[in-house]
């Protein structure tokens, strides 16, 4: 396998002067559509998509995809295979570097030396693996996936091959056109013909072939060793169909036979664009993008839409959720700054949060209409949600307290949920599509946005929980301030329980309407009914005069941890109907903020019981 | 009569103070967290059991009440803080209706886990099915023809016992009963007596695997007083496509392991089966099956699909599963009669009106 692909590139024709010129214009090239993963979306998202996975970061992406695709034999030199396991070096015989980022050209030794230990590996159950065997085997999906990409336009590519000028003509080639796949297609029947003649009466040993015959049996083989290696390649599906709502790839085109007369505009265009690239013809390349643009105004299907690429384009260069995180920071900031009474940090931290706000909601909304659902239907979405909510309820409680506290909570919890979002953002694809399961508008705008709501309020209600204490630890509130954000933590406990339960209601009514049953003690459920009674114990445990008013609010100060258990720690037993599989960094992250979180909050009341005493003494 | 109304009154009170739910409430949570994570290695069916339906369980030596005994206290406890000890009141009036819906809520928890039955249907695209299966129970069925003529549920089955129905004229003795079995091959030497398949392949018991639907439920047993070749060894297996067949005179019997069934009072054909994936994805889109309702002479067709089951007097038929392995496709249904369901649906309304309206009071308040 690997050599077939190895000799597509030796066939390529190589463009060395490219890295000098001046490089072309991407944004018209990166807002190109392709179906990816079951959705439509620029060539911009699914370039970021493969070179994160490859490389683990997605700088250049656009650029980096032009020149696999448009150029295969330069883009096999450039390290983007990013190999951090030192067992997968170590097998493929990589040499150690400071950064271990390899090329596809350094690779390919090695894989071809590892290949009958994947064999093996892929004949282990997933859950049997070791973490070694796993990255080793990434790597060769890696590998693999770059290959297809490689070779995604190579039925369209010029070839390194020169044409008999019989064959030239009955190919109508042109006196400046190059020899592509196609041109070899148009006359392949001739050339295996003359090939079986050739061996019908020679046999197959080309010593006894005439310089001819040999250049003919070798132009058959090249034509047999590019045809295979395009088999069941579709990874570019950028050319729409036009009767249905599918894009294929070219090589789709050419193997299942699905092109059709207007099909055929768009492999030409497809043709020049590479040519224009290869010889870095701004004028030429930009000519053939308006005219694809145009035409895709005019013909592409239903599902086709501009307005939805060029701001997914937009959405992926604005990065709006990590711009919105130096805003939320800023607001934590300048809040901390004027609990220092700093001058003028009381209206940039509400200046910061209104902004880091507005951005959040920005981002949400774009997702909701680029995914044409609601909000949230993935850990990572629940996690931007419950980023807006948190906040958003922290404006509301500033209203009402008007000491800055409201606006300080919401710069800390914007700030964590953030970062906690950019790191589950998984293999950096967050607008998958959803399981059939999932696939329900109603149960996704009630049950989950009730429940994420649910969550948001019950942080918030914590980060004023934990401020409360650590300002009565260092005896930095007044007692006014206190008696004002014990009503307030009060109130928006409340919130917290009439959206947790209401969520955890409808999501057994969700369970009831999809699986017959209302509850199934569900790891899931199960988390969302602890958050419940765990309110409802500190709710009624404070009423009954149960629970001090001290360890009440480090009950509420531990909602944080209840929440994240339930949230996400429940996945990570790998069981019921909510399991995303067991990460091992969610796990550690959580067990590390759990046991933070207990040890602050236990030497917080320590500190609060001492000071009472020491009053009391007093 | 009054000291029977004072001493109720005076239990009602008893019970309806906080201290009892400010101690439930925890064990309860312990009881959550154990019977969630116990779902890791005893499954979920068996963590239901274990922790969920029943009056306790055992962490380590330590005894802790189960989730009946927690409910049960819990309900009790709330009822007679609702009717001994509510402030009836404006100002409590939001606090009142969500306790009532708590109330309802557990009522329906109790009329489901009393009334509710659950099960699935498989059929085959053309094919006619009213046999619900049950999820969990397995039995031995001994049929001649379609005619069951001896059924017994798995658990009566160990090794040595003897099933001998006067009716059948031979006697088959259990040698071997797995809930949970693997295959693998017989030894040469060991094979004499025994009849194909088992000639070659033998059950060996193995732990039951977390996921009921998982286990693979078989016996070995031989066969005697046929008084012809069919005296023998035989094997058989939950699903296994070629059951043995015991010949005696002009009759054959045929001896199966199988999930407990019951019938559906109509029956439901499979029309279509459809399962849409997003373009280019191996990702599913919906999975749809077209199926035809027949009641006594009655038809009509309805669609199944995810999120949108059909409901049929008193039984709900939800898209569950499917098997597109083999030449046509089957739908597997899951069937529940459940009369409790509405219950949720009701005590949602009530709690979160009762919510709503405490903080609106709570809110108004604040305000004056």
């Amino acid at each position: 396998m690997i050599k077939l692909i190895l000799t597509f590139i030796l066939l390529c024709l190589t463009f060395p002067a490219l890295a000098e010129n001046i490089p072309l214009p991407l944004d018209q090239f990166a807002e190109l559509p392709i179906l990816h993963d079951g959705r439509l979306k620029p060539l911009d998202s699914f370039a970021r998509l493969e070179l994160q996975k490859f490389s683990g970061k997605n700088k250049n992406a656009v650029a980096w995809l032009a020149e696999a695709i448009f150029d295969p034999s330069s883009a096999v030199e450039k390290k983007i295979f990013l190999i951090e396991s030192s067992f997968s070096r170590h097998s493929l015989g990589l040499e150690e570097r400071q950064k271990p980022l390899y090329s596809y050209a350094e690779l390919v030794e090695g894989l071809e030396k590892t290949s009958s230990m994947i064999a093996d590996l892929a004949k282990i159950p997933q859950k049997q693996l070791k973490k070694d065997q796993k990255d080793l085997l990434l790597v060769h999906e890696n590998a693999i996936e770059f290959t297809h990409l490689l070779r995604s336009l190579s039925s369209l590519l010029p070839l390194n091959i020169t044409l008999s000028k019989n064959f030239r003509q009955k190919a109508n080639l042109g006196k400046d056109d190059s020899v592509t796949f196609l041109t070899l297609k148009a006359i392949s029947p001739e050339i295996e013909d003359r090939v079986r003649t050739i061996i019908k009466h020679k046999g197959e040993n080309p010593a006894k072939y005439s310089s001819k015959e040999r250049d003919l049996v070798t132009l058959g083989w090249q034509y047999q060793t590019i045809a295979s290696a395009g088999q069941g390649n579709i990874t570019l599906r950028v050319i729409p169909t036009l009767q249905t709502e599918d894009w294929v790839s070219p090589w789709e085109l050419i193997n299942d036979g699905k092109g059709s007369p207007l099909t055929i505009h768009w492999i030409q265009d497809w043709q020049k664009l590479a040519k224009a690239w290869q010889e870095n013809n701004r004028h030429n390349w930009e000519e053939v993008l308006y005219g694809m643009r145009e035409r895709l105004f005019y013909e592409a299907p239903q599902n086709y839409s501009n307005a939805k690429i060029e701001l997914e384009h937009l959405y992926n260069q604005l990065s709006p959720f990590t711009v919105s995180i130096f805003f939320f920071a800023g607001a934590m900031i300048f809040g901390l700054l004027r609990m220092a009474r700093f001058p003028l940090s009381s209206g940039f931290s509400a200046l910061f949060l209104t902004i880091a706000l507005l951005i959040q909601a920005g981002g949400i909304l774009t997702r909701i209409y680029l995914m044409g659902r609601p909000p949230v239907g993935t850990l990572y979405e629940s996690i931007l949600f419950v980023a807006l909510i948190a906040p958003l309820v922290s404006w509301m409680v500033e209203r009402k307290i008007k000491n800055g506290i409201g606006i300080l909570s919401g710069g800390i919890a914007g700030t964590f949920l953030g970062l906690l979002a950019t790191s589950m953002a998984g293999d950096g694809d967050t607008m998958k599509m959803l399981g059939a399961v999932l696939n329900t508008q109603f149960w996704l705008a009630t049950h989950v946005l009730c429940i994420t709501i649910g969550y948001g309020w019950c942080l918030l209600t914590s980060v004023l929980a934990h401020i409360i204490l650590i300002g009565k630890a260092s005896g930095k509130i007044s007692q006014e301030t206190e008696r004002n954000m014990i009503e307030s933590i009060t109130t928006n406990s409340l919130f917290s329980l009439l959206f947790t339960t209401v969520g955890t209601i409808l999501g057994g009514i969700w369970a009831d309407q999809s699986w017959g049953r209302f509850w199934g003690w569900d790891p899931k459920e199960n988390g969302a009914l602890l958050i419940v009674l765990w309110l409802v114990w500190l709710i009624h445990g404070k009423l009954a005069g149960q629970l001090s008013e001290k360890i009440w609010i480090a009950g509420m100060a531990f909602l944080s941890v209840i929440v994240g258990v339930a949230w996400v720690g429940v996945n990570l037993l790998g069981v019921g109907l909510h399991s995303y599989g067991f990460i091992e960094g969610v796990f550690w992250g959580l067990g590390m903020f759990s046991a933070l979180e207990t040890v602050i909050l236990f030497v917080l009341v320590y500190i609060l019981r001492e000071k009472r005493q020491n009053s009391y003494a007093n | 009569m009054n000291v029977v109304i004072k001493m109720i009154c005076s239990i009602g009170l008893r019970l309806s103070r906080p201290d009892i739910l400010f101690w439930i409430l925890p064990l309860m949570m312990i009881l959550l967290i154990a019977g969630t994570v116990a779902q890791k290695s005893f499954g979920v069916l068996n963590s239901q059991q274990i922790y969920f339906s029943s009056f306790y369980y055992t962490i380590g030596l330590i005894p802790l009440p189960g989730g009946i005994s927690l409910i049960g206290i819990l309900f009790v406890s709330l009822l007679a803080k609702f009717l001994f000890k509510s402030e009836w009141s404006w100002r409590k009036s939001g606090t009142i209706i969500s306790h009532f819906g708590v109330l309802i809520l557990i009522l329906g928890g109790i009329v489901t886990f009393a009334t509710s039955k659950e099960g699935y249907l498989t059929i085959g695209e053309g094919q006619t099915s009213s046999a619900i299966e049950d999820y969990h129970e397995r039995q031995i069925v001994i049929r001649a023809g379609a005619t069951s003529v001896y059924e017994a549920s798995f658990e009566s089955l160990k090794p040595g016992t003897v099933i001998a129905p006067s009716s059948l004229g031979f006697q088959i003795t259990i040698d071997k009963a797995c809930y949970n079995c693997s295959i693998s091959r017989r030894a040469p030497k060991d094979q004499d007596g025994w009849t194909v398949p088992g000639k070659f392949m033998q059950l060996n018991a193995k732990d039951n695997d977390p996921q009921d639907e998982m286990n693979l439920t078989g016996i070995e047993f031989h066969v005697s007083g046929t008084k012809n070749l069919s005296d023998n060894k035989y094997l058989t297996f939950d699903k296994f496509p070629k059951p043995p067949e015991i010949k005696i005179g002009p009759k054959s019997y045929v001896v199966t392991i199988e999930r407990a069934k019951r019938p559906l009072p109509f029956s439901i054909t499979l029309q279509s089966f459809k399962r849409d994936f997003y373009t280019g994805t191996d990702i599913a889109k919906s999975y749809q099956s077209y199926i035809q309702v027949n009641d006594n002479g009655q038809k009509w067709q309805a669609l199944i699909q995810m999120n949108s089951p059909l409901r049929y007097r008193g039984f709900t038929l939800y898209q569950s599963s499917f098997d597109m392995s083999g030449e046509k496709p089957f739908t597997i249904l899951a069937v529940v009669e459940n009369k409790g369901r509405v219950f949720p649906y009701i005590a949602t309304l009530i709690i979160a009106f009762g919510l709503i309206l405490h903080l609106a009071i709570r809110l108004k308040r604040d305000r004056t």
